[in-house]
């Protein structure tokens, strides 16, 4: 049987816009019920922060990074220090500038349906990414 | 001004969770005139302005693991947090507190996130 690599997920989880915790929410589902054993979390303070370990899987295995906005920090901290992710997903593209919208910062569970079509196409683009590794 | 509370939010444990749950407690729901967030990621991706109010503030940093990502990258951009803050060290003076998990931190997780932000206030930031 072919070798499938597990494929790493790195949400922004910005703290200070409600795309942030719309991307965490997001990847957190797939990470605990759609693809848990197909997908791993690389934890981009840490990443960020020179964990080795982290960014070794991201220089070998395949990424998709999933930002809360348009400015794309982990889709860009992804690259500065490890290498290009296979798929970068914005969250303001599915909703538009949610950082504006502090008072919106927490309520995710109205976001639900934004996050569950997040989520699937996280889940889509991880069977791709498998299916297509050689 | 503001104080800057920065948690880790760290995705693989519920204490990055717990992390951001105080300081959302801070920053919404408590006490929004006295403090406000940024974005940990966006501070590392040479963001000037976010540069700027971290060495302009009063920052606390809340991490939810020993590898403090929160308070290394703060003083990676040349900041120097009054306050760094590890959640388990602030279970540890509270055991029933224990967070769950990080899909759903449980009562244990939101007292845990109290106890951070009573500690923060007590420090005297919220004055």
């Amino acid at each position: 049987m072919a070798f499938k690599p597990k494929v790493g997920l790195i949400s922004c989880s910005g703290e200070a816009c409600s795309g942030g915790n719309i991307s965490r929410a997001a990847t957190l589902e797939v990470l605990h019920h759609l693809r848990p054993t197909e997908t791993v979390t690389i934890c981009l303070p840490l990443f960020l922060a020179g964990d080795e370990a982290e960014r070794d899987f991201a220089k070998h295995f395949p990424t998709i990074t999933i930002d809360g906005c348009s400015k794309l920090c982990a889709a860009k901290g992804t690259t500065k220090y490890s290498s290009e992710p296979a798929v970068k997903l914005d969250v303001e593209k599915y909703t538009g500038d949610n950082c504006t919208v502090i008072d919106e910062r927490q309520k995710i569970t109205k976001s639900s349906d934004l996050v569950e079509k997040i989520s699937q196409d996280i889940a889509s683009h991880v069977d791709r990414l498998r299916e297509e590794w050689k | 001004m503001k104080k800057v509370v920065i948690p880790c939010s760290g995705i693989g444990k519920a204490f990055g969770q717990v992390a951001r749950e105080a300081t959302y407690l801070l920053t919404d729901r408590e006490h929004p005139d006295k403090f406000a967030t940024i974005c940990l990621p966006l501070l590392m991706a040479d963001d000037e302005e976010s540069k700027q109010i971290v060495l302009e503030s009063d920052v606390y940093t809340i991490d939810g693991c020993p590898k403090k990502c929160a308070s290394v990258l703060v003083k990676h951009v040349g900041g120097n947090p009054v306050m760094e803050l590890l959640t388990a060290k602030v279970l540890a003076k509270n055991r029933e507190h224990k967070p769950e998990t990080i899909l759903d931190i449980g009562e244990g997780g939101k007292l845990l996130a109290e106890d951070i932000a009573r500690i923060i206030l007590d420090h005297g930031g919220g004055e």
